[in-house]
């Protein structure tokens, strides 16, 4: 009788009494998610309105962030964004809190690992979007540029200066995350690098008479230029 | 006098002319080769035209490096006999000193209309240091109008190829006089005449930071007199001809900082121009007559090649904010042969207008906004070129007052929008 009690009846005895005092942790957690649930959509409402009230969309329309979200495609009206991650980040603090509650050391150490890996989470993202928004920025720049110097190339031009600042920025997040960080830098510059090369190769074998052409007008002086002056 | 922007030596140059009665500033940066002759026609139309008033002549300079400050010191009319004078009653005083500021034009006037003001200057213009074509009179033309007919600012009129000058003949006339009322035929001229009353009040204005500062001052100044209700006339110089500009400078740039300065002013005075309807004429002074001007060189294939080029790679920016009718006319106009190709009066003023709607708007970064106006600029200049091929002065003048009366009609697409949201309709 000895024996089986020690051998099976105790721990079940352990264990019944540790689910016992789990239990509770279990419920406030369960019941801290329902919670989180109930407040991050009421939260999310009560911004969405609260945006409404402020016009806020109009305000990013005349910064411009609105054009540029329609142009990677994202057709929601940025307040709508914005109250769904105010809602999620809600949400995300309830869970982590519904988690802690659990009181389980293993969960608390990749809760710990997870709270120090977010900062480079965040900035990662952040250094996404502003170079979202600065490869939109530049190639615009660069097409307008090009076309008023009329470069038949300008759409290329235009969208290889935005994809290369954009691809700049990936890599920048990337090594922010910490993923394959010399690798993704290393491929951008092999990336980059070959681009040039292949323009530099282009515009020097295919483009030796435009050349010739140009610099013999430079020296000998164009034959038919504008003299108007515009002023 | 609280003048912060005057040194101490110059305050004491101005303490011992005490007063003047007139005052011609003339900004220079690196003029060397051409203000000795601008200074000789200022200091002999001074000797001509007002022999027994007190005139000064100042220089404001941009920090010159090739000497242009000692040649306008040791600058005199040596012989008064060869230009059949006799002698002056009174001396004319001259003041050469750098500006201080933001570096531009505007900075440069800023310190001429100090140093009027100072002065208590009656009458005052600014003519430019790079000009081969000024005589003596216009001195007397720029200032006889303040001095005896009490106007307050005089706009210039010159005698211009009829392709010339094509950034005031297709924007900044017509929206200038559409806007805000009044005729004035050279609003960026360079040269112009005004009281010491309109000095003073230019000095008043918080500007000398901005762009006005910097290059926008021409438009600024013709504005700003209109819109402050100030008398306004215009005389009649002749020809301007000036030393050749860089031919590489960027057509571009030149849009954007002429067509951003108007757009500017816009925002600084909606409730004059908003209730402004028609215009006036503006009277003129001086004896009007033909110049002989040398041909210009118009490479129209190239010009419609720009244009096209504009067409099929910039209509995404064009889409934010022109109306569809607008955006589908111009796609109409680039498959368009050369020899029909035209972009008429009235979709040109509703284009410009949209342009100062979506700047008003902030639609998307400023510079990029006014930058892509470059290809539309280059068709519709093109377009005035084929239209103006046979035509002599006079015509071309019709041309022109037919493309402002379509501004001022057209001016109804501006107010509607101005304070609406959204994008074209």
């Amino acid at each position: 009788m000895n024996t089986f009690e020690r051998i099976v009846v105790e721990p079940f005895d352990r264990l019944f009494e540790k689910i016992l005092q789990f239990l509770p942790n279990l419920l406030t957690s369960i019941l801290l998610l329902i919670v989180g649930i109930a407040v991050a959509g009421l939260v999310r409402t009560l911004f969405s309105r609260l945006f409404r009230a402020l016009h806020i969309d109009k305000h990013f329309e005349r910064i411009g962030l609105t054009e540029s979200l329609s142009k990677g495609g994202i057709k929601e009206a940025l307040s709508a964004i914005i109250a769904r991650g105010i809602g999620w980040i809600t949400f995300f603090v309830f869970l982590i809190m519904s988690l802690r509650a659990l009181d389980v050391p293993s969960v608390e150490q990749l809760l710990e690992r997870f709270f120090l890996y977010l900062p480079n989470i965040f900035v990662a993202a952040l250094v996404l979007l502003f170079g979202y928004m600065f490869s939109n920025f530049l190639g615009r720049a660069a097409l307008i540029a090009s076309v008023n110097a009329g470069l038949k190339v300008s759409g290329m031009l235009g969208k290889l200066v935005r994809i290369t600042v954009f691809l700049l920025a990936v890599t920048m997040s990337l090594e922010q995350l910490g993923i394959g960080s010399g690798t993704t830098m290393m491929a951008f510059a092999i990336v980059f690098g070959g681009v040039v090369l292949a323009i530099s190769l282009a515009f020097g074998l295919g483009g030796r008479d435009i050349a010739k052409e140009y610099l013999e007008k430079k020296i000998k002086g164009e034959a038919k230029v504008d003299e108007i002056e515009h002023m | 006098m609280n003048s912060v922007i005057l040194r101490e030596e110059l305050l004491s140059k101005i303490g011992e002319i005490e007063r003047a009665d007139i005052l011609v500033g003339i900004p220079s940066y690196n003029n060397a080769r051409t203000i000795a002759h601008v200074v000789r026609a200022v200091q002999t139309g001074f000797a001509k035209y007002f022999p027994d008033m007190k005139c000064v002549l100042v220089n404001s300079d941009g920090g010159s490096t090739d000497g242009t400050m000692d040649i306008v010191q040791s600058t005199t009319i040596d012989d008064l006999h060869a230009i059949l004078l006799q002698h002056r009653i009174r001396p004319v005083f001259k003041i050469t000193t750098p500006y201080h500021g933001v570096p531009g034009k505007g900075s440069a006037f800023r310190t001429i209309f100090e140093i009027a003001s100072a002065l208590d200057a009656k009458a005052c213009a600014v003519v430019d240091s790079d000009l081969r074509s000024i005589t003596p009179e216009w001195v007397e033309l720029l200032l006889k109008p303040v001095i005896d007919h009490g106007y307050d600012y005089v706009a210039p009129l010159y005698q211009r190829h009829k392709y010339d000058g094509t950034i005031t003949n297709s924007i900044v006339y017509p929206i200038t006089r559409a806007l805000y009322g009044m005729r004035v035929r050279q609003p960026i001229g360079g040269d112009f005449g005004f009281s010491g009353g309109l000095a003073k009040h230019y000095l008043t204005k918080d500007v000398w930071e901005t762009d006005v500062a910097r290059y926008g001052i021409d438009i600024w100044m013709t504005t700003t007199a209109i819109a402050d209700g100030f008398r306004i006339c215009q005389s009649f110089l002749g020809a301007k001809i000036h030393d050749a500009k860089d031919p590489g400078a960027d057509l571009s740039a030149m849009l954007h900082q002429v067509v951003g300065a108007a757009f500017n002013l816009m925002e600084t005075y909606p409730d004059i121009w908003k209730k402004t309807e028609g215009s006036a004429a503006t009277p003129v002074f001086g004896f009007t007559y033909a110049v002989g001007l040398e041909p210009v060189a118009v490479n129209l294939d190239r010009m419609l090649d720009r244009f096209r080029l504009g067409v099929k790679d910039l209509m995404d920016v064009w889409n934010l904010f022109l109306p569809k009718e607008i955006t589908a006319f111009l796609q109409h106009a680039a498959a368009a042969e050369k020899e029909q190709f035209h972009i008429p009066d009235d979709v040109w003023a509703e284009t410009i207008y949209w342009f100062a709607t979506a700047a008003h708007r902030r639609t998307l970064n400023r510079e990029h906004l006014l930058k892509s106006l470059t290809p539309l600029y280059i068709g519709r200049t093109a377009s005035f070129v084929m239209e103006a091929r046979d035509s002599d002065g006079e015509d071309v003048e019709a041309k022109i007052e037919g493309l402002c009366r379509q501004f001022e009609k057209k001016k109804t697409v501006l107010k509607e929008h101005w304070d609406t949201r959204g994008g074209a309709a």
